[in-house]
């Protein structure tokens, strides 16, 4: 593991609001670090605070208690045009313009940096057509942001952020409302960000399966707070399981990932091989069905020239099926077990 | 290409003004009205020119400008694309100031009638108004998001604003009631060179505040959180935006009375015109076209050769509704996109 220098940590830092000087915490003596060239993912059930804590860390509201530093200064030391310089930060915050243009909203990245009216510099251009390549935009740069899909948009919120030359970026909820390939592409530019340009990314997201396989660490928030350390750490301590598992959803420890719990379990064969007998096991587990060597239900996969078929013996009796739908119909329509 | 535009814009306003002082509801030759700009004229037509159609088409550039950049500065800074000085009860407001400041403050001037003093009093009292309603509106629009709610509550400010002017009336005599409704009117007319002087002042103090606000009003655009991730300083902006449209809007209001729909149209008829939303080209752009929009405006309402005139209210509301009604049910409904 890498163990690049610390870019942004957190002092037994107290998260919340004050409001009409009434102070409601949301989470304390939090102690969290960040490092140069790492993909960090907050991860953890809605209102656990994932918000409140990435605000707070870019100093969008005051610590209630402890510090935030971030390439060991102070947070609130810094001046609001040294910050900027630092870390960037990207909100759900939507976009509600139309008539502007990819390439206009990255420029917007540079706003530290430009003169009193925001003219960019030679250098300015190079970041932002620098943004918009990592980020796979060059070829809409020049479209309308309403013109292009939601995944895009995304990507241009972070060649903004990008094109703001930060260490440090933040965002919250990057991957929020797109769609399976949209996601593994925004994770992906993240965690080339952080190879490729040594950045560090700490971003949330709701989105368990890319965090757990692209992050090289994690920040689970649980009610009582937050546990750190490498995607593996946290199944291994079963801190992963707990934080999300429920009456409906098991863990699966080795593979990350989660699945239904089934409630009735009924017994039944499975003869075959390959991946035509991976798939039918998953939809046998899916309707309730746990494999069983000698059960006396018993499905037999048959390859043969190319087609398949799945054979079902039930007692004496045997029938044939050319789907896995057709088969589990059947099973289901029976009550076979 | 937007330099071209641009460019092409500022030559339509110079040719726009001498259109509007060859044009009246009195016909005078146009050799007659250029001898007149320097003093060769006759001395009917020096009257005419001189005292009536060039104080007129001063006025309606800087009215023009200064009300309409006054609603691009409310629509970023509200964030909302509905909003301008007489939609949200702006004018209202600095009518308000005019209205009190004509029936208390003004017969302590009555030793020097049209002096400076009274000019600025007028000025100040409609910064105050417009700058009251602009806190009002800025606290509702900071905790209800939907739009509509804010324009009906700048509604509901506008019609409590003209019982408490009605109830002023109902103490005033003839000649100032009288006085007032033409004011409410909308009178690009009837301003010495002194109060056009006061107006140039005023709205240049407006217009430098607003293109010092051009960089962190782009990064309003992209939401309150980017502009302070990214350094703006976000009390302090929506201080001088504020104060800037209410200087824009108030000191137009209180010589030329509450001009309808300029504020909310002229911003969108530039994005359309440039294309862009920008505020490095719409800041001019939109000076420009309002300037453009009220000349015509006026050159419509003094009905040229008909000897008659209606008031530049009814012509510019008849160029701004329709533009209101585009927006609302328009490609952008009643989203938040502008």
């Amino acid at each position: 593991m890498r163990t690049g220098n610390v870019i942004a940590e957190t002092v037994d830092l107290a998260i919340g609001y004050n409001a009409r000087g009434k102070s409601t915490t949301v989470m304390d003596h939090l102690s969290l670090s960040a490092h140069r060239g790492e993909l960090v993912a907050l991860i953890g059930r809605n209102g656990t605070g994932k918000s409140t804590l990435l605000r707070t860390m870019v100093a969008l509201q005051p610590p209630l208690h402890g510090s935030v530093r971030l390439q060991g200064q102070e947070i609130n030391t810094l001046k609001s045009s040294g910050l900027p310089k630092i870390v960037s930060f990207t909100s759900t915050e939507p976009i509600a313009l139309r008539n502007i243009k990819v390439r206009e909203v990255v420029a917007l990245g540079r706003f530290p940096y430009t003169n009193w009216i925001g003219s960019l510099t030679a250098g300015d251009e190079r970041s932002v057509s620098d943004a918009l390549g990592v980020t796979g935009l060059l070829a809409l740069a020049d479209r309308n942001i309403d013109n292009i899909s939601d995944g895009e948009r995304q990507r241009t919120l972070i060649a903004r952020s990008l094109a703001q030359d930060t260490d440090l970026l933040v965002m919250d909820e990057p991957t929020a409302f797109l769609d399976l390939p949209s996601r593994y592409s925004i994770v992906a530019i993240l965690r080339k960000l952080t190879r490729e340009k040594d950045k560090c990314v700490i971003y949330s997201t709701h989105d368990l399966d890319t965090a757990v396989n692209e992050a090289d660490r994690i920040w689970l928030m649980t009610e009582t707070g937050i546990s750190e350390g490498a995607p593996e750490d946290l199944m291994l301590s079963g801190m992963l399981a707990k934080a999300f598992e429920s009456p409906l959803l098991s863990f699966s420890q080795a593979g990350g990932t989660f699945s239904f719990v089934r409630e009735k379990l009924a017994p039944i064969a499975l003869e075959g091989t390959g991946i035509v007998r991976k798939l039918t096991e998953r939809a046998l587990r899916r309707c309730g069905y746990r494999i069983e060597q000698d059960a006396a239900l018993k499905v037999t996969v048959n390859v043969t020239a190319g087609n398949t078929e799945w054979i079902l013996l039930n007692g004496l009796h045997k029938e044939h099926y050319t789907s896995l739908y057709n088969l589990i119909s059947h099973l289901l329509a029976e009550g076979l077990d | 290409m937007l330099r071209l535009i641009m460019t092409g814009l500022f030559f339509l306003m110079i040719l726009l003004f001498f259109a509007d002082l060859l044009l009246g509801s009195t016909h005078l030759a146009a050799g007659d009205v250029i001898k007149s700009l320097f003093g060769q004229g006759t001395p009917h037509g020096e009257i005419i020119v001189m005292q009536f159609r060039l104080p007129k088409a001063l006025t309606a550039i800087i009215a023009g400008a200064a009300m309409s950049v006054s609603g691009l500065l409310m629509q970023t800074l509200f964030r909302n694309p509905l909003a301008g000085p007489d939609v949200l009860g702006v004018s209202s407001g600095a009518g308000l100031g005019v209205a009190l400041t004509v029936l208390t403050i003004t017969p302590l001037f009555s030793f020097a009638p049209g002096s400076q003093l009274q000019d600025w009093s007028l000025i100040l009292a409609a910064w105050a108004g417009a700058g009251a309603v602009m806190m009002i509106i800025m606290a509702v629009s900071a905790r209800m998001r939907d739009i509509m709610t804010v324009l009906i509550v700048g509604l509901l400010l506008a019609s409590a604003i003209s019982a408490v002017v009605s109830l002023l009336q109902y103490f005033s005599n003839e000649a100032e009631l009288k006085t007032y409704v033409i004011w409410t009117m909308g009178n690009l007319g009837n301003m010495s060179y002194s109060q056009i002087r006061t107006l140039a002042l005023a709205t240049l103090a407006g217009m430098v505040l607003a293109f010092a606000m051009i960089k962190p009003l782009n990064a309003m655009l992209m939401g309150e959180t980017f502009s302070r991730t990214v350094g703006v300083n976000m009390k302090m902006t929506r201080i001088i935006l504020l104060a800037a449209a209410s200087i824009l809007a108030g000191s137009v209001t209180a010589f030329c009375g509450p001009l309808a729909f300029i504020g909310v149209a002229v911003p969108h008829i530039a994005r359309i015109i440039f294309g862009t939303t920008d505020h490095r080209t719409l800041m001019p752009g939109v000076a420009l076209s309002g300037a453009v929009i009220l000349l015509i405006s006026d050159m419509i309402s003094t009905l040229p050769g008909g000897g008659q005139i209606i008031p530049v209210n009814t012509v510019t509301s008849l160029i701004g509704i329709p533009v209101v009604l585009w927006i609302i049910i328009g490609r952008t409904g009643l989203g938040r996109k502008f």
